[in-house]
């Protein structure tokens, strides 16, 4: 079996070298069935990953020990899920998940565009063999997951903070869109390969974008309430480097979005979309980079690690070879427009990229900056939690108000009164949100305060565009009301599905601002039978558990909760020994309140003569940052469906446009 | 020309904040001698393990991570899962007559399982 496995990923180097060189030659000499060879190479690179992933499925499932992978990372008493789950729990596995996802949109990508782009697909194909080649040559030659051994008795176990239902799809969707994002890269470089400065690419890779984009927003707030369920010290991010690995491609993704509307609608900001798709890419390899090369611990470890210098030299090599090709075709990327005015749609949006860039490029120096420090100065250096929060705010606050305003905005131009009249009405809740909350003492946290007034300010603004709109729709067309509403939605998925995710921004930040700003902690050291407060809840530590789990020892604190008077049933709180892995991890108890949002997060750190020490948390509409996760899916999913009127509008406009002349 | 010059403004400002205010510097127990400022200490914790995280404040030594120097700690606040003789753990706060005070609620256990190549 593991022969089969290995050979596999042999196969698949050879397809994805193949892709790379006759892909590129046939490019370049205009040659079309080698072309069609070097596509179908890709398509079968895609078989043969998916072969190899299946060894290691089978391996794993079977627990067949002989693989090193399978022993070092499951037991024989780890649930199957968990078993599975394990393809991605460690470096090898991981890697191949990546060659595996890579390959799929590869082949994807291909197939659907290779008719309706054929020029741009001819170079887009090297470009995607290029990047697999890198991950194939570290699966086969560096980091194979098919090294083997005498089968020894049992396996290490699965790392216990993995072992959670969040583990299983956190990581793959965080790889589903750090791999996407190869897509529009490689679109973007095959259309400067093939010299074509027009929109083509956006326009080709808006959806796999999007799903990238969706994928890793999902991922990581699923990361995030695992952190919170199971990490166990009572927050949800923590701007770790291996959670900001996730977010920098995330809002370089998002700045994207929105930058390539302002080169479909004005064929402005050619070169900045291309800057753009280029750093979102890298940030992506970056992440990976991050995650598995050990760089965050130390220097030093980072230099043990087999597969960190080859990242980072291959990172460089994307970098400046993306950048060289950018700067050789800068000519074709002169702008059609100008910018008119600074207070316009076009101008709001440049708002909106400048401060997602900048708020990505000080998460990435905070994440740099004690690498780069202990390599100069030889004394390491930490960048902590103040620094992180000071540039959310400075940013993030500006760019809340920004998701209000840009969507009312007028293209090319716009009065100064025009926008006050416009926005009379959600100013006016913006300020009596603002005056109620701080009428009910909410100002005690300044950033809080102005958090909840713009996030008002931009709920009444999508309000009024989806009442402006649907009474629009009903006025032309007549019907019920709720007939004009999902009627104005499906003729305008993008825009309205786009309203739906800056609802979905404006809950996170919602449940962020409530949870970070306004929460409180109580702790106290109980015997059985005492009680302590926090908030308007009472705890009375009742008894202690001890039950045996599927492959743990369950420790649990048992506490009678009740709010006002009001028994609201038990709380459980304590932690799990696991057997085969020979580790502790906390297990924190959760009460959600799912009217007003809040949660009771309660620690318990267990002593031997009985007592326990509890840390109570109270946190106010921390459930709405996961109910924000739901919305930003239905939204994405709104933008994302087909859309025929949408196709046939594309295809009259590049039938009317030409195949244009090269050279 | 607007977003370059916003980028070079940006970046002038993104060094200031890190140069002046933004890292604590962190430190193996061979580097603290002299130190008084507050710092962010880095070492594999050896010895005993003694004391009360939520009273007196839990007593160990840190080591070098590799290296003889050692210095002892008192902490106060949440010790996280992994916390053990023989990890390696970094912990912020101040040196003050030969012991490291640290501040509450900092103690971090670097998991090698997380980052490391396995």
């Amino acid at each position: 079996m593991p022969e089969l496995g290995r050979a596999a990923l042999v196969a698949t180097l050879g397809l994805v070298l193949y892709a790379l060189v006759a892909g590129a030659y046939a490019a370049w000499r205009r040659k079309r069935r080698l072309a069609l060879s070097a596509q179908n190479a890709l398509l079968a690179a895609f078989g043969t990953t998916l072969v190899a992933s299946l060894v290691l499925v089978a391996a794993l499932i079977r627990h067949d020990f002989s693989f090193v992978y399978v022993a070092d990372h499951t037991s024989r008493e780890l649930p199957t899920g968990y078993t599975i789950s394990a393809f991605w729990g460690g470096q090898e596995g991981s890697l191949l998940l990546w060659l595996l996802l890579l390959t799929g949109y590869a082949a994807a990508a291909v197939l659907l565009n290779r008719r309706s782009a054929r020029d741009l697909v001819v170079w887009v194909v090297p470009v995607l063999g290029a990047v697999a080649l890198f991950f194939a040559f570290l699966v086969v030659v560096v980091a194979t997951p098919f090294a083997t051994q005498t089968t020894p008795a049992d396996g290490a176990g699965l790392n216990p903070s993995l072992q959670n239902p969040y583990m299983m799809a956190h990581p793959p969707l965080l790889y589903l869109g750090f791999v996407g994002l190869t897509v529009p890269f490689a679109f973007a470089m095959g259309a400067l390969l093939a010299r074509r400065a027009d929109e083509r690419w956006i326009v080709a890779t808006r959806r796999w974008t999007l799903v990238a984009w969706t994928a890793l927003g999902i991922g990581q707030l699923l990361g995030a309430h695992w952190a919170y369920e199971e990490v166990g010290w009572g927050g949800y991010y923590a701007w770790d480097p291996v959670e900001n690995a996730a977010l920098m491609p995330w809002l370089a993704a998002t700045a994207f979005l929105h930058s390539v509307m302002i080169q479909e609608k004005r064929g402005m900001l050619k070169v900045w979309n291309v800057l753009l798709v280029i750093f979102a890419f890298s940030l992506s390899l970056f992440g990976t980079f991050l995650t598995r090369s050990g760089i965050v611990s130390s220097i030093h470890s980072f230099t043990q690690s087999s597969i960190g210098p080859w990242f980072l030299g291959f990172i460089c090599l994307v970098v400046l070879g993306s950048l060289a090709l950018v700067l050789a075709r800068l000519p074709l990327l002169r702008a059609r427009t100008k910018l008119e005015s600074l207070v316009s749609r076009e101008a709001t949006f440049l708002y909106n990229n400048l401060l997602l860039v900048a708020l990505t490029l000080t998460i990435l120096w905070g994440v740099v900056y004690p690498i780069l420090s202990e390599a100069v100065r030889g004394e390491s250096v930490t960048v902590g939690r103040p620094y992180y929060d000071f540039f959310l705010r400075v940013f993030g606050l500006p760019l809340l108000l920004l998701m209000g305003i840009g969507p009312l905005v007028a293209w090319r131009r716009a009065s100064v009164r025009s926008l006050l009249l416009t926005f009379t009405w959600p100013l006016g809740v913006a300020l009596g949100t603002g005056l109620v909350l701080l009428a009910l003492g909410a100002g005690s946290s300044i950033p809080g305060l102005i958090a909840y007034s713009f996030s008002a300010f931009v709920l009444g603004t999508i309000a009024l565009e989806f009442v402006r709109g649907t009474r629009a729709r009903r006025a032309l067309a007549g019907g019920s009301w709720p007939r004009a509403f999902s009627d104005l939605i499906a003729r305008n998925r993008r825009r309205y599905g786009g309203y739906v995710v800056h609802a979905a921004i404006v809950l996170l930040a919602i449940g962020i601002a409530g949870s970070s700003a306004y929460d409180t902690v109580d702790e106290a050291r109980l015997a059985q039978g005492q009680t302590i407060a926090a908030g308007d809840y009472r705890l009375t530590y009742r008894s202690l558990e001890e039950r045996a789990g599927a492959n743990a020892t369950e420790l649990r604190a048992v506490l009678d909760v009740s709010r006002n008077g009001d028994d609201l049933g038990t709380v459980e709180a304590g932690k799990n020994g696991y057997t085969a892995e020979r580790q502790v991890s906390t297990e924190v108890g959760i009460r959600s309140d799912l009217v007003t949002g809040e949660d009771l997060f309660v620690i318990a750190e267990l002593n031997p003569d009985g007592t326990a020490y509890f840390r109570v948390f109270v946190k106010p509409l921390v459930n709405l940052i996961w109910l924000a996760g739901l919305v930003f899916l239905l939204g994405s999913l709104i933008v994302l469906w087909p859309d025929a009127r949408e196709q046939r509008r594309l295809a009259t406009r590049y039938a009317a446009a030409g195949i244009p002349a090269r050279r | 020309m607007i977003a370059l010059s916003v980028a070079a403004a940006l970046a002038v400002f993104l060094l200031y904040a890190s140069v002046a205010g933004g890292g604590t510097p962190s430190l193996a127990p061979s580097e603290l001698d002299g130190r008084t400022g507050k710092v962010a200490l880095a070492g594999k914790v050896v010895g005993r393990i003694t004391g009360d995280a939520h009273a007196n404040g839990l007593r160990f030594v840190l080591r070098d991570v590799e290296g003889k120097a050692t210095v002892p700690v008192v902490y106060k606040g949440s010790v996280p899962d992994l916390f053990r003789v023989g990890r390696d753990i970094h912990v912020e706060g101040s040196l003050r007559n030969g012991t490291f005070v640290a501040l509450p609620d900092t103690l971090v256990t670097k998991c090698p399982s997380k980052y490391a190549p396995e």
